[in-house]
This record gives structure tokens, sequence and C-alpha cells, in this order.
């Protein structure tokens, strides 16, 4: 007899699916329209129950700040962690205090945080699930971002929990395209890469596929980079090509709708005409890009996502994972041409497209679901931590305990002992990332540990940290009388000193984002010019008589123009942005040849 | 409260093994049934450093105590401080660049920081394979209740794993450039 159904669900950042095992194959359910791929999209109505998906989209243009796009970028993070250009990257508001979620203010008094948007779109998956199986549904697997921590991870289970749903595996991204990739080459041994650019992370996988056991031998990402960068550029260009300045939410959103359709439409063509109707002012506007401008645009997004590959294919190298037989594409934004020819180009590997960009990682859902719930066999899937947990020790250090791309479910112990007499307790922080200063991690949280009376040295506690095979961490310490494990409460680490520094950072950055864009621009330029004028001196000094003169005479006088702005005190900001720009461009041949001339003669 | 690696992947408790049979062992175990001690066994015992260690703990060995360290490893420490401390600088610089012209500047710094942690990784990982290959001298010895050259150089063994890493992640980040 079966075990209760499990569904599977790919909660992304542009598109939601939801899927199941049928038969022995993973299908992808749709809606009562047909659709089987929902846009990660909530619009909140005045009274009235919130509209999901298409419909929720339709809404952007009219209600910018009460549709919620792109809410994975917010989840599990707090709103002192975002940067002035995330909180200015999207049409609706965000606003928050030194801790705890972001809020999302939809009007005059209500407010959601982007765990009950998740929840919100998971609950509509759940309904979709239900219309099409006939039947009550109650328990899911989840893919998340494999570079999610643990913040993030929680965020997700707990909206997930919200929805009605319980969660009984959340699996990466990348290794759920994997498993849907390698269902049906379950008797051949090779090692793989899963490249997935999706619409708000990226992440990449390698794992070895033997008999039927999926192993991840190393992952690495980034939480935020994926195709709304790549929309953002395009928005930013456009933007100046049109010479518009500030942008209502309404004109943002529409906006961010044009780029991506350009995007979407390079993407197959070569030129393509944006039109924006009656944007401002009744006034219209029309561009044309051709794919070449695009790819210019876009190429410095494409480009961040190289180290990352790198750092883990060294990783994996390191571990003695094989050469990489296929480099797998998943994630919308492969569709890009750009993305598969710099994948190419770099690794000498041809891209397996063989993946549907949109639904491998829910199919990989469902089958992750198909095996928990018995209707799948043979499949072992192992996977790892993408991040470092650790411990503040003496002097602000991280002292890692369980290194990055351990096999999970993973656990190591530590003693802790008083350091004076009749110390009552030792409060510990916890921590995530790579970084050597513990203020550079993300603190997950503090753990008290009682200690039992007596001289210095005497009490002894032994604490097990433990990630789970969700990522998720657990911390245990044992009584030494009784030989029990217990669980130790995580809290949330209070910000007591500091309170008054911290609201002045919040604070700060959200004049800093909507106060005064002159002068920030400005601010921004003027650091750019002070790193670009003694760079050339310094690289002319090297590298001068390679150039001609006629270069030499055009970097004169950019730099000039430069200098001219700067002392001028207006601080015209689109003047300086345009003179170091100019700048730029006038020292590319200059820039080349210092590259080349470190490679050729590194020691000289 | 730390069971025996060696018994949980069916093992011979020996400080030579061969990372195949380790692997191995664990696939076949991990596919009846996956368990967070099977990852934690294989992940000590692929380690020559944390078998080593695993090992003398299961011989109730003492840890290596305090940092002494025998003046060749103090030279190549020095050298290695340097190295890192240049790279820590070349990086930050890299790190704060806004433009291309900047990062080309700065290029010919990076590609020899570079060279040199490679240089740095090389001598680290000769040392390393040198108190690797005793090894089966160590294990020798120990079935005779001798322990003491073991535990010296495990704890040089934990100074190369450690630079050897802090090389690796600055290589790592020299990448991203």
């Amino acid at each position: 007899m079966d075990k209760e159904l499990i569904i599977g669900i790919d909660l992304g950042t542009t598109n939601s699916l939801v899927g199941v095992v049928d038969s022995g194959f993973p299908i992808i359910l749709a809606d009562a329209n047909g659709e089987r791929i929902i846009p990660s999209a909530v619009s909140y109505r005045k009274g009235g129950e919130p509209l999901v998906g298409r419909e929720a989209l339709r809404s952007r243009a009219v209600a910018p700040k009460r549709t919620i796009t792109s809410v994975k970028r917010f989840i599990g993070r707090p709103f002192s962690d975002l940067s002035a250009e995330e909180i200015s990257s999207v049409p609706y508001e965000l606003t928050g205090g030194k801790q705890g979620p972001l809020s999302i203010p939809l009007g005059s008094e209500d407010a959601v945080t982007p765990q009950q948007v998740s929840g919100e779109i998971l609950r509509h998956l759940k309904s979709i699930a239900e219309a099409a199986l006939e039947t009550e549904v109650r328990r899911a697997v989840i893919t998340v971002p494999a570079y999610f921590n643990n913040a993030q991870r929680e965020a997700t289970k707990a909206a997930a929990e919200e929805a009605g749903l319980q969660v009984e595996r959340m699996i990466n991204e990348p290794t759920a395209a994997a498993l849907a990739y390698g269902l049906d080459k379950l008797d051949e041994n090779q090692t793989v890469a899963v490249y997935d650019l999706g619409g708000g992370t990226f992440d990449l996988s390698v794992l070895q596929m033997r008999d039927g056991l999926f192993e991840v031998i190393s992952t690495a990402g980034d939480t935020r980079l994926g195709g709304d960068d790549i929309d953002a550029a395009i928005a930013s260009e456009l933007m100046s090509r049109f010479d518009l300045r500030e942008l209502s939410s309404g004109e943002q959103a529409t906006l961010l709708a044009a780029a991506r359709e350009a995007k979407e439409a390079l993407s197959k063509q070569d030129s393509h005409t944006v039109r924006l109707p009656f944007f401002r002012d009744g006034k219209s506007y029309e561009q044309t890009v051709s794919r070449a401008e695009m790819e210019a645009l876009i190429a410095p997004v494409i480009e961040r996502t190289r180290p990352i590959c790198q750092r883990a294919f060294a990783e994996a190298a390191a571990k003695g994972a094989g050469t990489v037989d296929h480099l797998i594409l998943v994630g919308g934004s492969t569709r890009i041409p750009l993305v598969r020819e710099k994948v190419e180009e770099w690794f000498s590997l041809e891209p397996n497209v063989s993946q549907h960009p949109d639904e491998a990682i829910a199919l990989g859902a469902a089958i992750q679901a198909g095996i928990l719930c018995g209707r799948v066999r043979s499949i072992v899937l192992v996977d790892v931590t993408p991040l470092s947990l650790g411990i503040e020790t003496f002097g602000g250090l991280m002292n890692v305990i369980i290194p990055r791309n351990s096999t999970i479910p993973a656990k190591a112990g530590e003693m802790f002992t008083n350091a004076v007499t009749n110390q009552e307790s030792i409060a510990i922080r916890v921590l995530q990332g790579e970084r050597e200063m513990a203020k550079d991690n993300w603190l997950l949280g503090e753990v008290l540990l009682p200690f039992e009376k007596g001289p210095k040295g005497s009490a002894r506690v032994g604490v097990q940290f433990a990630i789970d095979r969700d990522g998720i961490l657990e911390v245990l310490a044992r009584d030494t009388v009784t030989n029990e494990d217990y669980v130790l409460e995580i809290r949330d680490a209070a910000v007591d000193v500091e309170d008054e520094a911290v609201e002045a950072m919040v604070s700060e950055s959200i004049d800093y984002a909507f106060d005064d864009m002159n002068e920030r621009v400005w601010t921004e330029a003027k650091l750019k010019s002070g790193e670009l004028i003694p760079a050339v001196e310094m690289a002319l000094e090297q590298v001068g008589d390679q150039l001609e003169e006629e270069e030499l005479s055009q970097i004169g006088a950019a730099t000039e123009t430069v200098m001219v702005i700067l002392q001028r005190g207006d601080k015209d900001a689109a003047a300086l942005k345009k003179a170091n720009l100019a700048l730029d461009e006038a020292t590319q041949t200059l820039a080349a040849i210092l590259v080349e001339a470190a490679f050729a003669d590194p020691d000289s | 409260m730390v069971s025996n690696h060696f018994t949980t992947l069916n093992l011979p408790e020996s400080l030579i093994l061969e990372s195949g049979d380790i692997d191995a062992s664990w696939r076949e175990k991990t596919k009846d049934e996956e368990s967070g001690d099977l990852h934690e066994a294989r992940a000590t015992l692929a380690d020559p450093v944390r078998r080593l260690e695993h090992w003398l703990f299961l011989r109730k060995v003492e840890p290596p105590r305090g940092s002494s360290m025998a003046p060749p490893m103090m030279d190549l420490f020095s050298q290695i401080h340097g190295v890192l401390a240049e790279t820590d600088a070349v990086i930050t610089k890299m790190k704060s660049a806004t433009t291309a012209l900047m990062r080309a500047v700065m290029t010919k710094s990076a590609v020899q920081a570079q060279l040199k942690l490679q240089g740095c990784m090389q001598k680290i990982q000769q040392e390393k394979a040198e108190r690797l290959d005793r090894f089966p001298e160590f294990e020798k010895k120990g079935n005779g209740g001798e322990f003491t050259e073991a535990v010296e150089v495990l704890g040089q063994l934990k100074f190369l794993r450690k630079w050897e890493q802090q090389c690796q992640e600055r290589l790592l980040s020299l990448l991203e450039f």
C-alpha cells in the first residue's frame, strides 16, 4: 500500500511549480487554466483574498506597492542586511527594525513579511495539487538554493507550515536538478556539475552519480545573483537612453517588465524594440536594442558566476572527485545564449541543455518526494552543507566546527568549561560563513550553556552541533549526570549595546536610498574618480610608452574633464559619472596592456 | 561519546587505508541506511591527519600538547606567514577597486602573489607527504606501545593542514579578479 502522498515544490524567485511522482515518473501539475509554471507573485487586494500567480502579476502595474514579486530574495534576512541598491530594486516598499524579519508595508495599515508572502504562494501550489490529484495534500518536499543559509532555510520551512504543509525534506535546487537528469541513468557512473542560474539565485554543485547513489561533493553559490540582476542592468540602460531620472513605483514595475521582455526576446532574436506607450505624462518611449548591446550590458552579471564555479570545482578536486563529465544547465536564465557561450568558453565543456530550464528542479523535488513516500526506489541522495558552521572565540575570530561541503547530516562536538570559579553559564555565539572574523559571518544566534557551580575549570559541558538533512542547525548539550542529550534553544542574538548605532545605520540606509539620489550618485562617482586618477598615473608610468600618441592625448583630455568637474563644486553627479565613464573607456587599451604585461612577465 | 570510525565502516583499524576502500565501504552502507555516523566516519578516515588523530585517540594516547615547533617548521611558518600577509594586502586593494583600470594596475601584484602562494602550497604538500610516508612506521611502533613520534608528527601535520587551507583560501579569493 502507498504511504501518504508527498508533493514536490520548486519555490522559485520568479516562478514556482508543483509536481508528483505518478507510476514511477515525475510530472508537473497544472492549474485550472492548464498552466504549470506559476509566477511567484502575490497581490494583496484591499478587503479580499490575495491573488497569486498570473493574476497577481497582472495587477502589478495598477497596484505596484501591493504586488509582491521576487520575495525569495528577502526571505530569512533582516532589514539591516539589505543594501540601498537592493531596497530600491523592487517597486514595493521594505522596512524593518534592527533585528527580526523585514516587513513589506502594503499601504495605510497592514504589512506582510516575506515569509507570509512565500506562504501564500505555497498555499496556492497546495491547492493546485489538491485540485489536480483530487485529494488532500499535507506533506511536501521543497527546494531551496544550495547556498541558502540557516535563517533562509528556517524561514522557508516556516512559510510552508503556515500554508498547512509539513516539510518532509528540503533539498538543494541543483541537487534536485541532478536527480531529474539522472533518473534514467541510474546504472551509469558519472561526475556532473549543475549550473543553476535562476531568477534571483545562482548555485553550482558538483555531484557523483554511482549506482543510484547521488552524492554532492561540493557546492558554491550566491543568493543574490540571477535574472533579476540582468533585468536591472537592462532597465538601467533603458532609463539612461530615455533620459529618465526618478521613477514612480508603477513606472519602475513597467520598466522592469519591459527589460525582462527585451531579455527574453533577445535570447531568441538579434534585435528588439522596447516600447513604453504613454509611459509618463502621456509621452511614449521607444528604443531598439540589439543582442550585442544587451550582451555587453549583462556580461558583468554573468561573469560573477565564474569564480563561484571555480571555487566549487577546486573543492571537488581537492576532495578527490574525478573530472566533470557533464555540465548541466538549469534555471530560466540559462536560456540566454551568452550564458551558454561563456560557460563553454570557461570550462571547455559543451553545456548539457537536456533538462527543461524551468521544470528540472520541480521534477527533482517530485522524485525526492517519491523516494520518501515509497513511490520511487533505489535512489539515495547525499548532500553537503554549503557554509561553514563555527563559534566565536576570543578576539572575535571564527572557529570552524563543521567545514563547508561536509556531508549532511553532520555533527561535531565541543567541550566547554568554566573560566572562572562559580561561573553560572557561558553564552556561545554560533556563526555561519567563510570569513575569518566572526563579525563578517552570519550570526545564527546565541546558545546559553549552564554550568554546575564549582572551581575554575571544574565544570564541563559537552555540546554537539548538528546540521540535519534539511541543512538546519540543531545544538544539543549533554547532561553529565544523566548522560541525556537535550536541545538547546538558539536565541535571536540580542543587540543590546549597539542599539542606537544600529538604528542610526538603518535610518541612514533609508535616507541614503530615498532622500537624496544626487548626493548618493555624487559620492559614488567621486570615489570612483579618486581611484581612477592615481590609477591612470601609475599605469602610464608603467606602460605609457606602449601607447599611440592619439590614445595618450585622449586619456589626458578625459582625465582633465574629470578633474575640472571635481573642482567646480556644483556637485553635478550626472556629469561626473559620464566623465568617469569616458575615462574608463579611454583607458581600456591601457588596462589591457597592463594585464597582458602582468601575466607575460610577473617577475619584472 | 566518539565511536570507532573504523568499525563503523567495517575497515581494519589501520593507519594505511586506500581512499577507494573507504569510499566503497561508505557507499555500500549509505545505500542501506544513510546516517550522520557514516558520514562522520568517512570524513575522519578519508583525511589522513584526522585518521591518525582518531587512531591515537582510540589507543588512548594524549594529543600533542602546546604548539612547540621544530626549527624547519618554524622557517616554513615565517615564510608562509609573510606570503599570506602580502596576499591579504593585495586582495584588500583588489576588492576595494571599483574601476577596471585600477584592477589592471593591481594585476601584476596579484599574479605575483598567486605564484608565491603556489610555491608555498608545493612546499607544504611536500612536507606533508614526507610525514604521511611515515605512517607504516608509526603503526608498527604503535603496535609495540610506542607513540611519541606519531604524536609529534600529528602536531606538525595539523599546522601544515592549517597553512594549506589558508593558502588555498587566498588562491580562491585571487581567482575572483
